[in-house]
């Protein structure tokens, strides 16, 4: 989508992308020549078509939604190490971002829960290379 | 007065950039699968999965490298059917790392990642409306599960597709024309008639369609050991594609894959010979293209 100053005919730049508020969004855009200014606000209807593109909108990459679909269904959902007190490395976490963001729970709980069996506080990749070989893969 | 296309970029949104990234990272992803296969219908409930699961094992039995991607995010069956549904996932330096049988046939499926007793369903801000938006969010799903799974070096990609004649299409155009598509029919005029539907349909889509399998053509009857009839059958339909082989319903081989069993342990009936001589009919079809 587009928004083209009719008086200067020149294309507005998006400026800025508010914070989604009940599913609405509010992307502000400006003229280059004459600084005027409009903001296209989206219902929540829109704002779920875009974004089931699985894409953010605007320069900040803003987020419209939880990116993880299955969030509700998946205990622990929050940041690796929040609740299990397993902490990750820089290195496996790397890892961890490199998956499918709808997997990255089950997969950081699945890995959180091997570590602690094994008295392991911390994941780094000698345990997740465990993991893959105990696992059968 | 400017034109929609009298103005380059996208207007600052980095959708379509977006959207191209990720097809990069799509066919980066699978830039290693030599086929890609998809298995489809249009019809539900003509065996598309178990079909799906023996050419897996047919193949790799004549050493090729195979994985199969379960595209049923609603109604998957490959997790189980492969035992793999307690499998955690793990991240690898690639990506998910591929889980794999025993027989070493690769499985990603989201049965792997949503229990059986809860539905596939989407945080949304219309979650009400979801007919709308629905069909584009799996498109999407499926696609970060295609660019973040390490698929690695593959001779075969079986990709099960789910029912509908349209969402047939659907897939054909979003796994573009490197995806070869095998339709699976039963042997009675409703199941053709569905499937005539699914090959009109194709004729659209850049894909090409290897042929038809004739899948639960009688089944194998334990007691005397002899196929016997399922379905009135009829040839009144022409499909106007090539007859890939005809499979006969096995209980033992059903049975096996209900229980996540191997299937070459099963596979003592007569319907082994006929999967491995569909998987046969499409490597030769695949090869002569």
């Amino acid at each position: 989508m587009k928004f083209l100053c009719v008086l200067c005919d020149q294309p507005m730049k998006l400026v800025e992308v508010a914070p989604p508020d009940r599913g609405a969004l509010s992307v502000l855009y400006e003229c280059p020549e004459c600084a005027h200014r409009i903001a296209m606000l989206t219902n929540p209807f829109e704002t779920q078509m875009v974004t089931s593109l699985g894409v953010e909108i605007g320069p900040g990459g803003e987020k419209t939604e939880s990116k993880c679909p299955f969030s509700a269904m998946v205990p622990g959902a929050g940041a690796p190490g929040a609740e299990s007190g397993v902490t990750w490395t820089a290195s496996a976490l790397r890892r961890l971002e490199r998956i499918p963001e709808f997997v990255r729970p089950m997969a950081r709980g699945g890995i959180e829960r091997f570590a602690r069996e094994r008295g392991l506080s911390e994941v780094d990749e000698a345990v997740l290379d465990e993991a893959k070989s105990f696992f059968g893969m | 007065m400017k034109s929609y296309f009298d103005i380059a970029g996208d207007g600052g949104s980095r959708v379509l950039e977006q959207v191209r990234a990720k097809q990069s990272r799509i066919a980066a992803a699978l830039a290693g699968v030599r086929r890609m296969v998809a298995v489809g219908s249009g019809k539900g409930g003509v065996g598309k999965s178990t079909l799906t699961l023996q050419l897996a094992h047919a193949l790799r039995e004549d050493g090729a490298s195979v994985a199969i991607l379960d595209a049923d995010l609603n109604g998957p069956s490959q997790a189980r059917m492969t035992g793999l549904g307690s499998v955690a996932p793990v991240p690898g330096p690639d990506g998910l790392v591929l889980p794999r049988t025993a027989a070493g046939i690769g499985v990603v499926s989201m049965g792997l990642f949503v229990p059986e007793s809860a539905a596939l369903d989407f945080e949304s801000v219309a979650a009400g409306d979801s007919y709308v938006w629905r069909a584009t969010k799996e498109f999407a799903v499926l696609g970060d599960l295609l660019a973040g799974v390490a698929w690695g070096p593959l001779d075969f990609l079986l990709v099960d597709l789910p029912p509908g004649a349209e969402r047939t299409v659907q897939y054909a155009e979003f796994f573009g024309a490197a995806a070869a598509l095998v339709l699976v029919t039963l042997p009675s005029d409703l199941s053709r008639g569905v499937v005539a539907r699914s090959v009109a349909g194709l004729r659209r889509a850049p894909n090409r369609v290897l042929g038809y399998v004739e899948n639960m053509k009688g089944y194998c009857c334990s007691e005397c050991g002899s196929v016997r009839p399922l379905f009135a059958e009829s040839s009144a339909i022409d499909l106007g594609i090539p007859c890939l082989g005809a499979v006969p319903f096995d209980p033992a081989l059903a049975a096996a894959c209900d229980r996540g069993e191997p299937l070459p342990a099963a596979a003592a009936g007569p319907a082994w010979p006929a999967v491995r001589s569909v998987a046969a009919a499409i490597r030769g079809a695949l090869e002569a293209s």
